[in-house]
């Protein structure tokens, strides 16, 4: 009897194999699909006509300005990240750029440490974690936020807890909140390429986004140091299905081959028919002669 | 007779030389694949604008087929649910397919700025594989790493997948195919996929 159940969990195991790999990372797809179209209900009818309105009355220098003062702002949780994952050299030049910025860029409105050579790095909290070994969890759809893991969401209350522009609104003042707002927008604005591409591109907008999100999560814990084995699964899986492949068409040229060989039998029988014949009429010729 | 046995000579020279350009040809190396995809790419950008869409798809078309094993690739994006695929099935995903990536590239890839592709290094993997590293350097952007996977086809090398900044397409469309597929069944991943082809020739 225990047989019989080990030999069904394994049968049921093969079955959902295929399925496995996106039931592991995204074990709450039915919650996450329901978020993922209430964020874009939100975003076509609030957060784009805000965003499209913004882009259109805004010169794109103060786009620009707007976007490296909210970009600058994240400086100070960048270097506190390469700290904990000590990248020390590196947390230097954010130190120095986030610095270079703040006053050479007037309150980081104006990128002039891009012009000193200082690149922007990307460190948050979720990266550190991983780092440290702290596993990625499931696949989470949050509403409003939109795509993060089970790690990757208390993780962005450390990023929001390091950023000053979260602050400007705890007073919720009159002053603060446009910050917070402006903040939003900013963000929206820059995310219209990649919507646009995803709307473009996909043939399933939720899997697209989930695949790529994650994809590029881990593109950043690795520091873009891609492997170059990345998708040995996907080939190693291709070579058994190659075969498969193949096999229709060894199958397709099997049964052209006994096409082939019927046909030649066809063809001999009558060759034989014929040379029959002509004996026949020989046969016939001499029995006059 | 000096001038036929001249013809002979003429002759077994011109085809010589015709054999070898040939053989340079099958025999190309991976990155030799990746530069020459990459350097047609470009040129067709240059002309974008002249050629429009239509223009762009037809130019395009050889190259992107002489570079990918879009056959292949397509195999793999449908993954194990491929298995399932009666051969006729499996020819039209192919050509669908086939024309889905020559018209995304004739889409995106649509008018020139200034940019350059630049080729890192070049990697071997562990399943006989080789990944050229390469970026894209856009004016007044941060550049777009791209990575190609090639297999060795024949005598030559083939791309089966490109890993921009950190994404693979490979990966990405298997996981949206075998979905559709799972859900909704063949017929609809192909309406899906000529929507899209539709939708790259208007805009």
């Amino acid at each position: 009897m225990k047989h019989t159940i080990k030999i069904i969990s394994l049968i049921c195991g093969a079955l959902v194999s295929s399925n496995a790999l996106a039931k592991t990372m995204d074990p709450y797809e039915g919650f996450n699909r329901a978020m993922y179209d209430f964020n874009d209900g939100v975003d076509t009818y609030v957060a784009a006509p805000l965003a499209n309105g913004y882009k259109f009355i805004t010169p794109s220098f103060v786009q620009t300005g707007v976007n490296n003062f909210f970009t600058n702002l994240k400086g100070i949780n960048v270097v506190l990240n390469d700290l904990l994952q000590a990248k020390f050299s590196q947390s230097a030049a954010d130190l120095g750029r986030f610095t270079l910025n703040t006053t050479a860029g007037i309150g980081g409105f104006v990128d002039v440490a891009k012009y000193a050579g200082l690149e922007q790095n990307e460190e948050d909290f979720d990266q550190t974690l991983a780092m440290w070994g702290v596993p990625e969890g499931a696949y989470l759809v949050l509403p409003f936020v939109g795509p993060s893991t089970m790690r990757g969401m208390p993780a962005s209350a450390f990023d929001a807890a390091a950023n000053p522009a979260t602050y400007a609104s705890i007073g919720a003042n009159f002053a603060s909140a446009p910050l917070q707002f402006m903040s939003a927008l900013n963000a929206r604005a820059n995310a219209e390429g990649a919507l646009k591409f995803i709307n473009e591109a996909a043939v399933d907008k939720y899997v697209f986004t989930r695949e790529s999100f994650l994809q590029w999560r881990k593109n950043l814990e690795k520091d873009g140091n891609v492997s170059a084995d990345i998708d040995a699964e996907l080939l190693t899986d291709d070579k058994e299905l190659a075969f498969k492949w193949r096999d229709y068409q060894k199958q397709f040229e099997s049964t052209a081959i006994s096409f082939g060989s019927t046909t030649q039998k066809f063809d001999l029988a009558a060759q034989r028919y014929e040379q029959a014949s002509s004996k026949v009429e020989q046969l016939k010729k001499q029995s006059r002669k | 007779m000096q001038l036929k046995k001249l013809a002979i000579v003429a002759f077994s020279i011109s085809s010589l030389f015709a054999s070898t350009l040939f053989a340079q040809e099958e025999s190309a190396t991976a990155r030799q694949i990746v530069d020459k995809f990459q350097t047609e790419l470009i040129s067709v950008m240059k002309e974008g604008k002249k050629l429009g869409y239509t223009g762009r798809f037809e130019k395009l078309e050889p190259a992107v087929t002489n570079s990918h094993d879009l056959p292949k690739i397509a195999r793999i994006v449908v993954g194990k649910e491929g298995e399932k695929l009666s051969e006729e099935q499996q020819k039209k995903l192919t050509d669908v397919f086939t024309k889905l990536s020559v018209a995304s590239y004739a889409h995106n890839f649509k008018d020139f700025s200034g940019e350059e592709f630049v080729i890192d290094s070049e990697e071997e993997t562990k399943n006989g594989g080789v990944v050229i590293h390469s970026h894209l350097n856009v004016p007044d952007d941060k550049p777009v790493k791209f990575d190609y996977m090639l297999k060795e086809k024949g005598a030559s090398w083939r791309i089966i997948n490109i890993i921009a900044n950190g994404v693979s397409d490979l990966a990405l469309k298997r996981s949206e195919y075998t979905a559709i597929l799972q859900r909704e069944g063949f017929d609809v991943l192909i309406e899906k996929i000529n929507e899209k082809i539709d939708n790259y020739a208007k805009q």
